[in-house]
């Protein structure tokens, strides 16, 4: 039974998670990972079960029912449901492929850490929940399972939470990715009211659909939506402006900042936008919107990552640029020219090649931290491709991918990226020839700056006369158990692209993704553009030769007073964006907080005890009556008797 | 008499008897007394719990009910099983029985009580939280020990009544009953402000209730006055039917006194509710007697006593009121609600001491429950309702916890910690998951609650549903900054003068387990509890959805 593939790719994780929190950590505390390690590798095998069933499938999706409620009250409804379809295949193959090589890393890379069960039990989680998120049928269970990865990488950047910058850092990630989750929230919420009162992904995009032919559809409740969806997107995904909260992300440990800060849950918000494309394909505004920040945080952080002296965070910098270029693919599908189809394949494509890469390459980082005990800043050492042969070979393969350096995997989905962008120019409408070729040639021009960085980072590690960081003494190469994952990785780099671009193995099976097939208008041709694979081919070249010459022919041109300083200056600071933050929101809100303490306190309390004081002010008045001389009470009481006859006479 | 009608006058009464033995006790047994107490709360918690599972059991679910049907009513009969024979003051004794059909028919407040959807888990809830009030108060408490248990069953004899009170004067005694004991409790086991804490709590909220009591009272004379022949009531389910039957049948030209009428009742009720739930601007007395209160009383203060207000709402403004709810409510109270929410939530983020971060946080977490509930539909009622044991659970929890820190280190200024989670790691790990719960994490209670509100406010006013969302990150911002700030980081603790701090022991674990676990199994499959409440929730929208069809008809009318 196919749908019970599904089950058991979220039931092995799960279980993972149960039996290290349980019965693990007491019993068997220093392998922890192999709870871990198994339930990744089984779900890995049911993943590749589940893209057999789906291609074989008349349907092109393996699907459960959707009878089990989560939550139903009135008119929302919750189900629990799963769905496989080309898209979730491919997505499930890659997050438990890549899981799997991180967790058997990690065993070696964390082992002595006294929060070793803890560490496997919140990656077995984390995989549980992005696992849950690209198979999950409906709004409200993506929305969980988009908490849930959520929280396991608040819990794991902030892993070694002693440590008050990975504190700091996991409050941040969650406070800044949760904004976005606002943002996703209000876009749920939206849909479900207009269309059909559902939360189910199919109901919607018919529900768009029909409104959409029959001319009802309010072109700006659906850019709204979209808008809101994207906020959400933006936020996981770490796109300019709420791009801040990745590079400090890197506290975590390195395997995780691999598998979650790279490979996996920042993708989410591309699956995401991947996922709604029935949505966004019929609102080219918003495509615009898509298109737009991803090129420009392509750009952003191509930029920044030039100037930046830890390692990880160059490569953290450069997850945001290649996640900008898959929200600029994905943008680009503009629906009515028929780029959909190409533009979900494009992002999805260099979504899946750069997992393997980036992953190594974080996985290199981290072995490189491991032989100079845990010194990052490449300023602190140099010339390690002798002492660490394995990690040098293997980053080398990492490096030259995500550069494009041709025939690899970085270069055949880069390609379809600036097709898919090329396209729009070429066939757009209105302002968009002008958006997207601005777009086409930015993407061109990070292309070539990110051969430029990634070369620069590994010149400066791994060339050049040997240094070592104060006390090291000699550095070793990382054990068996993390160099393997290092070279199967390698392999991925260098082979993903060219077994599965070229041939169109990747594009049948994106054809199998159910909103694809279920809007045929969105279907389009994928032809190979020879001239601008030449010519990416020439940027990535001329990148990494520039990187030579400044990192090891001539480091003096290196010297940032040649080079233009204002804009180093700008880049090395990451355009000041944290103190932009800090200046704007975060500080008016902390100032505003203390007045509402302040408000509080006296105005609203204030008030109340002026109230209370009501009563006694009253009683102050008439006390002068009560004055205890019995002559005044009978004088009152003569009074009084004399008014009330008077009153009775005179009625 | 059947077992469930049995047990449910035990589950009332046992606190009665639990309070007597108690103060009989003296001082000197304060070992006997805590034992005792333990014994009568984890035996009303059980009986809570089998009258829950019997309600669930016994009730078809599917079924649509027309009006309130409290069930295990004891005094019922085969006849009538949703209503009482049990007389407290019988209006008609001494008068004769007319013979004649027309005359006017005098009531009786009656012992009238029983389960619902809308009540039951309040009940549960209750009885769970008194169990963990006496654990936490252990060592916390040890003056006038047989004194502070009798108050503390006193208390829970005053929060069990309302919630099963179907009588309406019943319900406001219970209501008001509650103020004593609390009362004492914070007045005399609580803080250096103690006394000028319990006074304000008690004048404040019971000023607020009083014109409660006038509201409710207008109703009862109306549907008197107005009903042919004159027969009064007192029974909630008989006034809400009734009442909703006068204003389904008034002529054109009554229908502006049964509008002007609804507005004074509603802003009467409003008076006592929003008081006690506390909506903003009228929160103030909460914070204070919060920080001032023991554990335990800040425990059932903010996990059960404020849900006498939103219950109150609930089970009489919205069907009493359902006109004005509507004109008046949504747009007064959603906004004061949304206010509320994010007001509450940036005093809570500027707070230094725990406890008044977490009172504050009551304040915002309320909101959503009062926004939830003025969505007026299925979803929006069931979300409040689902937030109102939320809020219980997670904010007891978040209590229980800072009382066992306070008891470590005898100070609750949040600058006076740093890195606990090295040193109290259970205790750090627990804080984190109801920190969690209560930020509304999918798969832990609280996002149940805060969906269903969002989806059912949105349905009705987007506007003031997408304000609320801003809640979802406020929350997040004054938790995980206190958490970073408390638990995580290098280690700094408060001089403890040489006594050695443990993590969590093992009275604090039953303490504190029940709630956790609640937490997660209410956030991982909630569908049971919202099945239960269905038939009665349904009962509250279709009053109220059908006013609103009424207005929109006579809208079209006007046209």
């Amino acid at each position: 039974m196919p749908s019970t593939y599904l089950w058991m790719i979220l039931a092995l994780p799960l279980l993972a998670t149960v039996i290290i929190a349980t019965v693990g950590r007491k019993l068997f505390p220093s392998k922890c990972h192999l709870p871990c390690v198994a339930g990744a590798v089984g779900a890995c095998v049911f993943a590749v079960l589940t893209l057999i069933a789906v291609l074989q499938s008349d349907t092109g999706a393996v699907e459960t029912g959707r009878d089990v409620v989560w939550i139903n009250a009135g008119k929302m409804t919750a189900n629990i449901s799963l769905r496989a379809d080309g898209l979730t295949a491919i997505m499930l193959v890659m997050v438990t492929f890549i899981g799997s090589l991180i967790a058997i890393y990690a065993a070696g890379y964390m082992h002595g850490d006294p929060g070793y069960p803890r560490f496997f039990a919140a990656v077995s989680g984390f995989l549980f929940f992005m696992l849950g998120l690209v198979l999950v049928n409906n709004f409200i269970l993506l929305y969980a399972c988009w908490e849930g990865v959520g929280l396991c990488s608040y819990l794991l950047i902030g892993f070694w939470f002693a440590k008050p910058s990975a504190a700091a850092a996991a409050r941040k990630a969650f406070l800044v990715t949760r904004l976005g989750d606002i943002g996703l929230f209000i876009g749920i919420l939206i849909l479900w009211q207009n269309f059909g009162h559902s939360l189910e992904y199919d109901v919607v995009f018919i529900n768009v659909k029909e409104q959409y032919d029959a001319h009802t559809l309010d072109p700006n409740l659906l850019f709204w939506a979209c808008f809101c969806l994207f906020v959400g997107a933006a936020g996981k995904s770490a796109q300019f402006p709420l791009h801040v909260w990745l590079p400090d992300a890197m506290e975590g440990p390195s395997p995780v900042s691999a598998l979650i800060h790279a490979a996996t849950m920042v993708t989410a918000g591309v699956y995401l936008v991947a996922r709604c494309t029935p949505l966004f394909g019929l609102s080219p505004n918003a495509q615009m919107l898509v298109a737009i920040i991803g090129g420009f945080t392509a750009l952003l952080a191509a930029v920044i990552a030039v100037t930046q002296t830890d390692l990880k965070r160059v490569l953290a910098y450069s997850t945001l640029s290649q996640l900008g270029y898959m929200f600029l693919a994905l943008g680009s599908g503009l629906g009515e020219q028929k780029l959909a189809s190409l533009a979900v394949m494009a992002a999805i494509f260099h979504l899946f090649t750069h997992a393997f890469f980036k992953a190594l390459l974080f996985l290199g980082a981290g072995s490189v931290m491991h032989a100079m005990h845990n010194v990052i800043d490449m300023r602190e050492f140099g010339g390690l491709r002798k002492s660490l042969p394995i990690t040098h070979w293997t980053f080398l393969c990492g490096a030259a991918a995500l550069a494009g350096f041709p025939l690899l995997s970085g270069f055949w989905s880069k390609d379809e990226v600036l097709a898919t962008t090329y396209g729009a120019w070429q066939h757009g409408h209105g302002a968009q020839p002008i958006v997207y070729g601005v777009l086409f040639f930015s993407a061109l021009f990070t292309a070539g700056l990110t051969a430029f960085y990634t070369f620069r980072a590994y010149f400066m590690t791994f060339w050049g006369d040997e240094k070592l960081p104060h006390g090291v003494e000699h550095p070793h190469e990382s054990p068996a158990i993390m160099a393997w994952p290092l070279r199967i990785l390698a392999v991925g780099a260098l082979l993903v692209g060219v077994v599965l671009g070229p041939t169109h193995l990747f594009q049948k099976v994106i054809d199998e993704t159910w909103v694809i097939q279920a809007f045929p208008h969105l279907q389009g041709a994928h032809h190979p553009n020879w001239a601008l694979m030449a010519g990416s081919s020439v940027i990535a070249l001329a990148g990494i030769g520039l990187a030579y010459l400044f990192y090891v022919k001539q480091p003096s041109l290196a010297d940032p007073a040649i080079t233009l300083p204002s804009l180093y200056d700008l880049s090395q600071a990451k355009f000041y964006f944290d103190e932009l933050y800090e200046l704007t929101i975060v500080k008016p809100m902390t100032i505003f907080a203390h007045v509402c303490r302040i408000v509080d306190a006296y105005l609203l309390d204030g008030v109340v005890d002026l109230l209370g004081q009501i009563p006694a002010f009253l009683g102050f008045l008439v006390r002068p009556v009560q004055n205890g001389l019995v002559q005044f009470y009978a004088l009152l009481m003569a009074l009084g008797m004399a008014g009330f006859a008077l009153s009775v006479l005179m009625r | 008499m059947n077992l469930y009608q049995t047990l449910l006058l035990i589950l009332i009464f046992l606190p009665v008897a639990a309070a007597v033995l108690v103060a009989c006790l003296g001082p000197a047994r304060a070992q006997l007394v805590r034992q005792i107490s333990l014994l009568a709360s984890v035996a009303g918690a059980v009986i809570a719990l089998v009258i829950a599972i019997g309600f669930i059991s016994n009730r078809d679910h599917a079924k649509q009910i027309h009006r309130f049907e409290p069930m295990f009513v004891p005094g019922n009969t085969t006849d009538a099983p949703h209503a009482t024979t049990w007389n407290l003051i019988d209006l008609n004794m001494g008068s004769e029985a007319s013979k004649d059909k027309n005359a006017p028919k005098l009531g009786a407040i009656q012992f009238f009580v029983g389960v619902d959807g809308l009540n039951i888990w309040l009940v549960v809830l209750t009885a769970i939280l008194m169990v963990s009030s006496i654990l936490i108060s252990w060592n916390a408490i040890d003056e006038r020990v047989h004194e502070f248990h009798a108050w503390l069953f006193v208390l829970n004899f005053g929060m069990v009544g309302v919630f099963l009170a179907f009588d309406i004067i019943l319900f406001y005694v219970f209501f008001e009953l509650t103020l004593v004991p609390l009362f004492f409790l914070i007045g005399i086991w609580g803080g250096p402000e103690r006394r000028y804490a319990a006074r304000k709590f008690f004048i404040y909220t019971l000023a607020g209730s009083v014109l409660t009591f006038l509201g409710l009272l207008a109703v009862v004379v109306v549907c008197y006055q107005q009903a042919v022949p004159h027969e009064l009531t007192f029974s909630i389910p008989e006034l809400v039917t009734r009442f909703n039957h006068l204003l389904e049948s008034a002529p054109a030209s009554e229908r502006a006194f049964y509008a002007s009428f609804q507005f004074w009742v509603f802003l009467a009720m409003m008076a006592g509710f929003a008081i006690k739930v506390p909506l903003f601007p009228v929160h103030t007395w909460l914070p204070l007697a919060h920080v001032e209160a023991p554990t335990a009383g800040s425990v059932l203060l903010a996990g059960v006593l404020l849900k006498m207000g939103t219950y109150g709402f609930m089970r009489l403004c919205l069907p009493l009121a359902p006109d004005a709810s509507i004109t008046v409510g949504v747009p007064v109270i959603g906004t004061l609600s949304v206010i509320g929410i994010l007001y509450g939530a940036f005093c809570a983020r500027a707070q230094d001491d725990i406890k008044k971060l977490v009172a504050y946080s009551s304040v915002s977490h309320l909101g959503f429950c009062t926004l939830g509930m003025f969505a007026l539909n299925s979803a929006g009622l069931t979300g409040s309702l689902m937030q109102m044991i939320n809020h219980g659970l997670s904010t007891g929890a978040l209590f229980l916890i800072v009382g066992m820190i306070y008891e470590r280190y005898h100070t609750r200024m949040i600058g006076d910690y740093g890195g606990l989670g090295s040193k109290l790691k259970v205790i750090s790990f627990c804080m984190v998951f109801v920190s969690l719960s209560s930020v509304g994490l999918p798969g832990l209670n609280g996002f149940v609650g805060e969906a269903l509100i969002f989806f059912g406010m949105y349905d009705l006013r987007p506007v003031l549903a997408i304000l609320g969302t801003g809640g979802i990150i406020l929350g997040a911002w004054y938790l995980m900054s206190m958490l970073r700030q408390v638990f995580f980081g290098e280690l700094k603790e408060p001089d403890t003068h040489g006594h050695e701090v443990h993590d969590i022991n093992a009275r604090e674990v039953a303490a504190l387990a029940p709630l956790l676990v609640l937490c997660l199994l209410l956030g991982v499959y909630p569908q049971p509890v919202l099945n239960s409440v269905k038939p009665d929730i349904e009962v509250v929208e279709r009053i109220v959805q059908k006013r609103i069809d009424n207005m929109n008809t006579k809208v079209a009318d006007g046209r």
